[in-house]
């Protein structure tokens, strides 16, 4: 359904997107997880074509987006990171404006917009103005509007972000439904637990770079024999980061306030004797909790490492 | 509704723009500062007559004076509001981040734009049709006829729709309102007093090369002046109507040349009015395809290739 080939954009000397190359199946849930500025959102106005690329090809159902961007339209969702409402239209003509955009004739597009506000839950909502919805309600609304023409392929940039656990419950339970339509869904997040159960297969993005893809499984069984340990300490965190680093057996140390999160090789012995190392060099070690393997600390990895070996 | 007639920018702008009491307001507002001025000249007129000759006469000079002020201040204030209405169309959706989903629905950049200054302009259009009545008090005086109204409208929409689309190009231009709108208003300016200064001072230069013309020059910056349009459709109409001829609307675009001047070649030997309007039509034309061209996501890939 959608297939990015050696795709480039650069910003002068800046590379946002580096020879990305990526497929997605259609009525795939495609999650593309990548840190803040990692090139997510370029790459999807890339392809929703609001951007053009110095160099490389995408396809949305074999049509090339930047030769004919009108016909690609009309595969394409895009809701952007943004929820780009007006506020002087209420919710059933903000759906029929956009509907009218796309070329809907009016009867169509009030059957559609009727069963979209179905769809997400704004039926009662319908002459309520946009500016009164909540941010969850919004959102959804946004998700509604990319929908009306119909498309194929739906681009979501962070469609989760900034909303509480009941909004993002919601969002996720309309994607399941979307995908059950047969919609294939690339979907956006800098958090790659709160998509990772709905998705079919990631793709872990960062500074401009594709650095791993595949299903969930599959990263995991590839990230198998990596363990994260969380160990707080009462003082000197610069040397006990110093000193973790030396460690072979240690692939990253992040730092948050006194707890650092380390990832590393081995089995529980090798964990023993980072601890060992720790308090024998004075380190004031208050807490050494092992973490269950999760994709948290995957994208951890993977984004603040790009030299590891997958 | 024909497809191709049918804007979705312009339909949606339409339909809110009329709710709520905003719009009402300032109609309501716009009607009441160009009567009260009205009233307030036609006071100051019946009484200077009063004071010299002791009665009061209704005749068409003084509905002439009333039109000639009616139109100029009509002028002044479309020529200020006009900017205001358009100066921030394409940049507020940036604001509210509403361009990228307009852009990437079928709607062509071309059509937003016009969708979005035809909207605009509506509202202009609305206030000068609702300003006929007040217009319509001249006719009691007598002196000017319907097709001098009309033909005054005409202009009004042509320059509205020129001021406009510098409005529309600046706020395609630049990404925040707040400066569109100054660079719109010193663009106006600019227009309205620059160009008047430059014309007189190449008129000056002209003359004084030839000393005895027996021809009239017009610099072509006054062309992109609609204050000196207006001026030339003013002393058109006073003259003709002085002298009680009615001509029609043809009449006045090709018959008639009391006006600021006429030079050789057919463009100048139209009336300066209509080249005027023509310069005017054919810039805002030109600023409408820039704005397209301005907000469209590939240009930069299709200027490479």
């Amino acid at each position: 359904m959608l297939v990015i080939r050696d795709l480039v954009k650069k910003y002068g000397n800046f590379i946002a997107v580096d020879h990305l190359n990526m497929e997605v199946e259609r009525g795939q849930i495609f999650g593309f997880i990548g840190p803040n500025g990692a090139g997510k959102t370029t790459t999807m106005r890339i392809i929703a074509t609001l951007l053009a690329p110095t160099s490389g090809q995408v396809l949305v159902d074999g049509i090339d987006v930047f030769k004919d961007p009108i016909k690609a339209r009309g595969k394409i969702g895009y809701m952007p990171d943004f929820f780009g409402v007006y506020d002087n239209l209420k919710v059933m003509e903000y759906l029929d404006f956009y509907g009218s955009a796309y070329g809907i004739e009016y009867r169509q597009r009030r059957k559609i917009a009727q069963d979209l506000l179905e769809l997400v839950d704004l039926s009662d909502k319908r002459d309520a103005y946009v500016d009164t919805l909540s941010r969850g309600m919004k959102q959804r609304l946004c998700l509604a509007r990319c929908l009306m023409h119909n498309p194929d392929l739906l681009i979501l940039d962070e469609p989760a972000s900034g909303m509480d656990p009941r909004a993002r419950a919601e969002i996720k339970g309309i994607l399941k439904e979307l995908k059950r339509m047969g919609k294939t869904i690339l979907i956006s997040s800098h958090i790659l637990p709160e998509i990772a159960e709905i998705c079919d297969s990631v793709g872990i993005i960062d500074r401009g770079k594709l650095v791993i893809q595949g299903s969930v499984e599959h990263i995991m069984q590839r990230m198998t024999g990596r363990t994260a340990v969380r160990i707080k300490v009462l003082r000197d965190v610069d040397r006990a980061v110093s000193l973790l680093k030396e460690q072979p057996m240690v692939t990253s140390v992040i730092e948050e306030d006194q707890e650092l999160e380390v990832i590393c090789r081995g089995s529980d012995e090798d964990l023993w004797q980072l601890l060992r190392i720790l308090v024998n060099n004075d380190v004031p070690v208050i807490s050494f909790r092992k973490m269950e393997g999760n994709l948290e600390q995957i994208f951890m990895e993977v984004t603040s490492d790009e030299e590891v070996a997958l | 509704m024909k497809r191709w007639l049918y804007n979705p920018v312009l339909a949606s702008s339409l339909k809110t723009r009329m709710r709520g009491w905003r719009t009402a307001a300032a109609v309501t507002a716009y009607l009441g500062v160009m009567l009260f001025i009205a009233y307030i000249f036609f006071k100051i007129s019946f009484e200077n007559e009063i004071m010299h000759s002791l009665s009061v006469s209704a005749n068409h000079s003084v509905g002439l004076r009333v039109y000639m002020l009616l139109a100029v201040l009509q002028f002044v204030l479309v020529l200020l509001v006009t900017p205001a209405q358009t100066a921030g169309v394409i940049s507020s959706e940036r604001e509210m981040q509403t361009l990228d989903l307009l852009l990437c629905t079928k709607m062509s950049p071309l059509s937003i734009i016009i969708g979005k200054l035809l909207s605009s302009l509506a509202f202009i259009l609305l206030l000068v049709i609702s300003s006929i009545p007040l217009f319509s008090l001249v006719f009691l005086f007598g002196g000017i006829a319907p097709e001098d109204v009309a033909m005054l409208f005409l202009f009004y929409i042509i320059t509205a729709f020129a001021v406009g689309s510098i409005g529309v190009f600046y706020s395609a231009l630049f990404k925040r309102t707040v400066v569109s709108t100054v660079v719109s208003y010193v663009t106006i300016f600019f227009l309205g007093i620059v160009s008047v200064v430059l014309g007189v001072y190449m008129m000056a230069v002209h003359y004084s090369q030839v000393p005895r013309p027996n021809d009239y020059y017009v610099p072509f910056i006054l062309y992109i002046n609609p204050a000196v349009g207006l001026s030339d459709l003013l002393s058109r109409q006073a003259g003709v109507t002085a002298t009680g001829v009615s001509v029609g609307i043809w009449g006045l675009i090709f018959g008639v040349s009391s006006g600021l001047g006429v030079q050789q070649g057919w463009f100048q030997k139209l009336p300066l009015w209509v080249g005027n309007c023509a310069v005017m039509s054919v810039i805002a034309a030109l600023l409408i395809c820039a704005s397209a061209w301005i907000i469209r996501p590939y240009k930069r890939l299709r200027r490479k290739s």
